[in-house]
């Protein structure tokens, strides 16, 4: 059994924006060399979410949109206000708030080499704290 | 277009390198769990918010701390960066038996664009003698300078000495330099105000990010706290755009004044043509 950790890093150009990720997850399997496992794709971030849907410009607006609605920016949330331990306001509720609805990762099988996906799946880094210097991981069980 | 007044470039990854010198001017300007930054980032955050000129603050309080957190050589190297972007100012600790010397060096040789003083951290008032020293430099080489004024989260800083009606004699008998009130005096914000009516040459900056999301404090500075055609009748040409970043990211500190509904004569003039102005610009 091979476990296999590689570290990628994303800067997203605008606060809010959908990353789409899938080459480099499936670089990865390939470069890995395991036949059949399973490929954990996880944030390091709390403002950030991992997510799988399909890549039209359309279905992305339509996530951020709704993801606005939901949360919106200028509610009075309890995380705005001065944090001592940073000495900076906590600006970024909705961003938290965002990541639970992506959660922080997505599981596929490897399976004869190759990363398993459905027909109409790419998988997303979502920056919803931008712009920042964000890590994700990708992590392969397998032989 | 968006000139910030007010960044703080404590972060900035050229000036990082020395990691205890990075350590120590986090714990003085107290700001903590946060990394550097790299240039490119940070443009990129910039372009975000539409900002097209950025005031760089230093800190010196030199005197107590023996070295500078900001120094005036490190403003000059992240000037040098990007002349077309950035706003060098030079901080001094009148204390210090060489503070003339070295603000001189600072306008001359590094062509800082005026001088930044925490009163608050220096604890000596706006009327003080070897403060005063410093203010016929500027008015000597026509700089403007930008003054903390009320409550400061850094180290020692007391606010007792940076009450904006303390600066009201230092404003008056300088009528030939600009000056700034930053945070608009929080949370003596309508004496900040009385001066910014009396005074051409007074302004204050926006920088006030303490309690609240910038929703809701610039509601209750600029709504209620202050009438609530204030700025748009009467001071709408004396407020300077400011972020007090890193204690607030620019883009979200612009959403909170966008919010606020004041003219889209008042934003431009908050946003950018205030700043040209406090910096001695002709046209703005």
């Amino acid at each position: 059994m091979k476990y296999l950790l590689k570290e990628e890093t994303v800067c997203a150009d605008r606060e809010f924006e959908l990353i789409r990720i899938t080459d480099k997850v499936r670089d990865f399997v390939r470069e890995s060399g395991i036949v059949n496992g399973i490929c954990f794709c996880i944030t390091e971030h709390t403002t950030t979410g991992i997510t799988v849907n399909e890549s039209l410009p359309c279905v992305e607006k339509d996530i951020l949109e709704t993801m606005d609605r939901i949360i919106p920016e200028n509610y009075p949330y309890h995380h705005n206000h001065y944090l001592d331990s940073y000495g900076t306001i906590g600006g970024n509720a909705p961003g938290h708030l965002k990541s639970l609805l992506t959660g922080n990762h997505c599981v596929f099988p490897v399976i004869d080499g190759e990363l398993k996906l459905g027909h109409a799946d790419d998988i997303y880094f979502c920056e919803y704290d931008g712009i920042k210097t964000r890590r994700y991981m990708i992590y392969i069980i397998g032989e | 277009m968006l000139i910030d007044a007010h960044v703080r470039p404590a972060l900035f990854e050229p000036i990082c390198q020395d990691r205890n010198r990075f350590h120590n001017r986090c714990d003085a300007m107290h700001y903590h769990r946060m990394n550097p930054s790299g240039m490119e980032l940070l443009k990129k955050q910039y372009l975000l918010a539409d900002i097209t000129g950025v005031f760089l603050l230093p800190s010196d309080c030199s005197a107590e701390t023996g070295d500078s957190e900001i120094s005036n050589d490190e403003i000059a190297r992240i000037v040098a960066l990007d002349p077309d972007l950035y706003y060098g100012f030079a901080a001094v600790d009148p204390r210090n038996k060489n503070a003339a010397s070295e603000l001189t060096r600072a306008f001359t040789d590094l062509r800082l664009r005026g001088l930044y003083i925490n009163t608050a951290r220096l604890h000596i008032y706006p009327g003080d003698a070897r403060l005063r020293a410093m203010l016929d430099i500027c008015r000597e080489y026509g700089k403007p300078v930008i003054f903390h004024a009320g409550f400061s989260f850094e180290k020692d800083a007391l606010a007792m000495y940076s009450r904006p009606i303390d600066f009201e004699p230092v404003i008056a008998q300088y009528e030939d330099i600009n000056f700034c009130l930053t945070h608009m005096g929080w949370p003596w914000v309508q004496e900040t105000a009385a001066l910014l009516l009396k005074y051409p040459n007074a302004y204050a900056n926006t920088a006030l990010m303490n309690f609240d999301g910038p929703y809701q404090i610039y509601r209750k500075v600029f709504l209620e706290d202050m009438g609530e055609l204030w700025v748009e009748h009467n001071l709408s040409d004396k407020i300077l755009f400011g972020s007090g970043s890193p204690r607030i990211r620019p883009v979200r500190s612009r959403r909170g004044l966008d919010s606020l509904g004041f003219s889209e004569e008042t934003r431009e003039r908050i946003y950018y043509r205030n700043a040209r102005r406090f910096l001695g610009a002709k046209e703005y």
